[in-house]
């Protein structure tokens, strides 16, 4: 039997009175392709936070790699360089394309000449060839969303989570997005997209979990791939 | 009119005729300012920082304590520095009283409070995402609140103006902890303040456009030293 990549326990986390998330169980396994599904407020951006090491939840146990989570800033350091979260909306750094896909391996302490081969690689994967030297804050908003996934990707995370992707981003982003996020399933990294696209899931071929007032639901029929969340690894293992 | 015009041209004089107590006032002046703002960005920058991002009790007195150090008459840190520099003070067995580096730890303690206050404007005016940001992508805490230093250069810069501009044109620190000693640690400000007494109207003027001139090129240098981060 594999390790599942999070083992998700009785974790909850409030914000005042407001409940945020409150998950009895949930397990995601290695190279998993996920997608959080749910309405507004109903704890997936929450969620995305517990799994990126940001926020530690109030109560309960979160396991990684099947190693529980002792939440320490030294631990959450050290996981966030296996980990990485793309924002809704990302920011970019002042400064360079480059700078801003550099950010990561230069963080890790890479050499100067993997860090090149890693921006040059990275960019050509969201298709932003020889933007190298533009200044970030001056592109698109496509653009921008795709050089930020692009620094995720430089990253080379185990576990890639992404924050609606796809929202507000024109249809040729979208369309690279998707085919881009099949193409990292198929490499072995563990991916949950958290999004209102309540088709996106079927057409990546996702486990979906659904989310609804902070806890796992099962999802309306209008997700014709979504499981039961607590089932999702099961799910994954026998696809 | 004529007043002001002749003191403008003996302004220019002296600037042109290299006198030695001018010189000796704007390098002590210059360098006890240059020397504080050095020591009081060290101190406060981070200070400013940590009361800005920090979760601890009592913050909001923190930030009132010091709102009220940014107001503190430069006399009274005079004193207080004089106190403790006195022969009868605890540290008065060093002999630092009246010696330029008097001036700097009386004016590290005017700027720092300044320099924390505007650092701490800077980091609360920040984009919010800049260290989840840098911290999902893998960067120790350090080199996240290192790259969030970087993303509000512009309001660190102006810090450290803010804290040059307190310290270039105070008089009181310097002249209580200095003693206005003569090409020691005399400078403008207290320069002009020996001269106005004298009755010298002209020459305070002088000196005081000159204070102008000097303050006018530092920020001057700063800005075009902030404008050169913007990319």
């Amino acid at each position: 039997m594999s390790i599942a990549k999070y083992q998700l326990s009785s974790v909850q986390t409030s914000y005042g009175k407001t409940l945020g998330v409150a998950i009895d169980d949930l397990s995601l396994s290695s190279g998993g392709l996920y997608v959080l599904a749910g309405p507004n407020g109903s704890g997936k951006s929450t969620l995305l936070g517990i799994l990126a090491f940001l926020n530690k939840p109030d109560r309960g146990t979160v396991s990684f790699d099947g190693v529980p989570i002792t939440w320490t800033r030294k631990e959450c350091a050290l996981l966030r360089r296996r980990v990485t979260l793309l924002y809704q909306r990302p920011y970019l750094f002042s400064g360079s394309v480059a700078s801003n896909v550099a950010f990561g391996p230069v963080a890790r302490g890479d050499s100067k000449t993997m860090i090149q081969d890693i921006v040059r690689e990275s960019l050509e994967k969201v298709g932003l060839s020889g933007f190298e030297s533009r200044i970030a804050r001056k592109l698109s908003g496509g653009e921008s969303r795709r050089v930020a996934l692009a620094r995720a990707l430089a990253c080379k995370p185990e576990v890639l989570l992404l924050d609606e992707p796809v929202a507000n981003v024109d249809r040729a982003s979208a369309t690279l997005f998707e085919s881009l996020v099949v193409s990292l399933a198929a490499e072995g990294i563990t991916l949950v997209i958290s999004t209102h696209d309540d088709r996106l899931g079927a057409r990546l071929g996702a486990t979906v979990i659904y989310l609804e007032d902070g806890r796992l639901a099962s999802p309306p029929e209008q997700l014709p791939s979504a499981v039961l969340p607590h089932r999702a690894e099961e799910n994954h293992a026998n696809s | 009119m004529s007043f002001i015009a002749d003191s403008f041209r003996m302004a220019v004089a002296l600037i042109l005729s290299g006198d030695s107590d001018v010189t000796s006032a704007v390098v002590t002046s210059l360098s006890v300012a240059l020397w504080s703002v050095l020591f009081a960005s060290v101190a406060g920058v981070p200070f400013g920082v940590a009361v800005s991002l920090g979760k601890f009790p009592m913050k909001g007195a923190v930030r009132l304590v010091l709102n009220s150090l940014m107001a503190m008459p430069t006399v009274v840190i005079g004193l207080l520095v004089y106190s403790f520099l006195s022969r009868q003070g605890p540290l008065g067995s060093m002999g630092l009283l009246f010696t330029p580096r008097a001036i700097i730890i009386g004016q590290t303690i005017l700027a720092t409070p300044v320099i924390a206050n505007y650092t701490l404007s800077a980091i609360q005016g920040a984009d919010k995402r800049i260290l989840p940001t840098a911290r999902t992508l893998g960067a120790s805490n350090v080199q996240s609140l290192f790259q969030l230093a970087r993303e509000v250069r512009f309001g660190l810069v102006a810090a450290i103006i803010a804290g040059f501009g307190r310290v270039v044109s105070e008089v009181g620190v310097a002249m209580m902890l200095g003693g206005n000693i003569r090409m020691y640690t005399r400078t403008m400000t207290t320069a002009i303040a020996l001269e106005t007494s004298k009755g010298d109207f002209a020459f305070g003027l002088a000196l005081g456009l000159i204070l102008i001139i000097v303050a006018l090129a530092v920020n001057l240098f700063l800005t075009v030293a902030q404008e050169s981060l913007r990319a």
